[in-house]
């Protein structure tokens, strides 16, 4: 067996559910996807999965029953809700029913991804705790960041921001993505083109004073780069 | 007024001119009455006295209350009051004037009858009767009152169910069925609006939910078609950049459906739980959130807080107003670069540095209205400042003076 992550999604909405299987395949990642309960029910009983997309407003119910039963099959799976509804209450249900975590729609490709790894690295006991690029390491759980064996001295910021990179690599990050992981919260919008500006040249200045290889590349006019091949 | 009051008072002046004119047609209907009793009486007198005067002697005719003038010519019968003065005091006595004749001579004979008597007869009947009405009144006007106030009894119960009444709370507006037809058919009214109001208000919630999802699924599609298109290598500059740009305006209407579906709620009295804070507290939580922005435009801020000023409302509706106004202060600073925020008095009071307004100060709070200048800001921050506000009625106004721009919010 190979070793790709598989993934559950479910979600009534083809055209999304189709642009996200084909973005998580870039990601090596395989994808079973189903638009009801029922259907969704029979995947659960007969495979294993790494983490799990819900949409809450399927056809046939309320997608948060769902929850239940995947993590009973499995308390490793990663279950991720993904509505539009955007209320605290339903966060708060959903979050007590065994889900963790919530994305609202809409959301950024870059950080979806991002919070699947988070979980799988989270929830796998297997699971590699850092993240090795050549000789920058990372070690998510512990918030380090390692250069040719030295430590970055990193702010809480730059370090998720690098996490963020590193998670979504040789993608095209665009200011708005950034700015949107930044900020989070609609009403911050267009107030941290700057910031993101700030960061990422503090973040990179510090990284290649430990010598190590410019892997953030500007992207003129549109965002960031993360290169690694 | 109250409803009691204003039937009372209707029923007192009623009642009070009812009587005075009453009275007074009284007094002179028995008045009369007497007096054409008298006159009855002065006609059997006059009967008598024609028997006992002599024609030839008539002027030395003398009897009690009898006098005789001479005339030059016939008088006629006529009846009068008249008043003779008596050992000093006034007395009215009726009088019956007749024409006698007496050996070719004309007289005139009155004859006179005290009223006194009678006089203090219909004084007697009079107070008799105003007291009568007095106490006749002072029973009618308790029992109404009594009654009024038990029949409205049932009208102000349906009042405090109505002031309980919350569309918010899961609470039914349950009205007892009254007895009386008017209050029977008032509450049923009531109860009908009530129901209808309540289901429209739990339409328009759910329809505020629908419209949320029904917009972002869309626009998830949209974002992440443009997202996997923007991942391709051979794509022009100028297409990454319309792409990039693409990119943003969903973001930006995502954001913005957001913002205005956050309004609807606030405005929908979605928000309705609330716990008790220290304002100075979630203050510092907010600044924190804003320390690298303010660092980074180096943007001095001076803080004075004189008492910690408790509030009560709910938490998130508190961040949102806070993280709002700090958001506006810090966007639309100037090269001067300074915020200054007071608590004191149970007021917020946040004032920064600015440039003129681009519109007409009273439109600072209009939804959509924003400075040429910050083309990227939604517009909508103050909106929701102004939607809790009033949510919560606080006071809050916005002066502006020689760049500086003030907002206060002014807790009850």
């Amino acid at each position: 067996m190979d070793n790709k992550k598989h993934i559950l999604i479910v979600e009534d909405e083809v055209e999304l559910a189709l642009s996200t299987i084909h973005f998580l395949q870039d990601n090596h990642f395989t994808c079973t996807h189903t638009s009801t309960i029922q259907s969704a029910l029979k995947e659960i009983k007969n495979n294993h999965f790494h983490a799990a997309l819900l949409d809450l407003g399927l056809p046939d119910g309320d997608g948060l029953v769902l929850i239940k039963e995947l993590k009973n099959k499995n308390q490793e799976t990663g279950v991720i809700i993904v509505s539009a509804k955007d209320t605290l209450n339903k966060k708060i249900d959903a979050l007590e029913l065994g889900a963790d975590d919530y994305l609202t729609k809409p959301f950024f490709f870059a950080e979806l991804n991002a919070r699947i790894k988070s979980l799988i690295r989270r929830l796998n006991v297997e699971e590699s705790k850092k993240i090795v690029i050549n000789e920058l390491s990372i070690y998510p759980e512990e918030m380090k960041v390692v250069v040719h064996d030295k430590v970055a001295d990193l702010t809480s910021k730059e370090f998720s921001l690098l996490l963020y990179f590193a998670s979504n690599q040789n993608r095209v990050l665009s200011k708005t993505i950034l700015g949107e992981f930044m900020s989070s919260g609609y009403d911050d919008y267009g107030f941290s083109d700057d910031l993101v500006y700030t960061h990422i040249k503090n973040l990179k200045k510090k990284l290649s004073k430990l010598g190590c290889t410019e892997y953030i590349k500007n992207v003129y006019g549109i965002g960031y780069k993360f290169i690694t091949n | 007024m109250k409803l009691i009051t204003k039937s009372s008072l209707t029923f007192i002046s009623a009642t009070v001119i009812f009587f005075l004119i009453g009275s007074v047609i009284m007094y002179f209907s028995v008045r009369n009455i007497f007096s054409s009793n008298l006159n009855d009486i002065l006609l059997e007198r006059k009967v008598v006295l024609e028997k006992q005067i002599e024609p030839d002697n008539v002027e030395r005719f003398y009897a009690k209350e009898v006098f005789v003038t001479k005339l030059e010519s016939e008088c006629v019968l006529a009846f009068s009051d008249t008043v003779l003065i008596e050992q000093e005091k006034y007395v009215l006595y009726r009088k019956l004037d007749f024409p006698y004749k007496g050996k070719g001579k004309n007289y005139k004979v009155s004859i006179l009858e005290s009223q006194t008597k009678t006089d203090v007869l219909i004084t007697k009947i009079v107070i008799m009767n105003v007291g009568l009405a007095v106490v006749f009144f002072l029973i009618l006007f308790f029992v109404n009152r009594h009654s009024v106030r038990n029949t409205l009894k049932v009208f102000y119960k349906t009042i405090s169910k109505l002031e309980e009444f919350d569309l918010n709370n899961n609470n039914e507006l349950n009205l007892d069925s009254a007895q009386l037809f008017e209050i029977k058919k008032l509450n049923s009214v009531i109860q009908k609006m009530a129901d209808t109001l309540k289901r429209d208000f739990e339409v328009q919630k759910e329809y505020t939910e629908n419209v949320s999802h029904e917009l972002q699924t869309p626009l998830a599609v949209i974002s992440s078609k443009v997202d996997q298109m923007m991942q391709s290598d051979n794509l022009s500059q100028q297409q990454m950049e319309h792409l990039a740009l693409l990119m943003e305006t969903t973001n930006r209407l995502s954001k913005m459906n957001q913002a205005l579906i956050f309004l609807t709620k606030i405005d929908n009295r979605f928000y309705t739980d609330g716990s008790a804070f220290d304002l100075d507290q979630l203050l510092k939580q907010q600044l924190e959130l804003f320390e690298e922005s303010i660092k980074q435009k180096q943007i001095k801020l001076e803080l004075q807080i004189e008492d910690p000023t408790h509030i009560y409302m709910n938490r998130y509706l508190a961040e949102s107003m806070i993280n709002n106004l700090i958001r506006n202060a810090i966007v639309h600073n100037n090269d001067t670069k300074s915020i200054s925020i007071i608590i004191k008095n149970n007021t917020f009071r946040i004032t920064n540095s600015g440039e003129e307004l681009s519109f007409p100060a009273d439109k600072i709070f209009h939804r959509f209205k924003r400075s040429e200048t910050n083309k990227k800001s939604l517009g909508i921050g103050l909106s929701v400042v102004k939607s809790i506000c009033e949510l919560y009625q606080f006071n809050l106004s916005y002066f502006t003076k020689n760049k500086l721009h003030t907002f206060i919010i002014k807790f009850k």
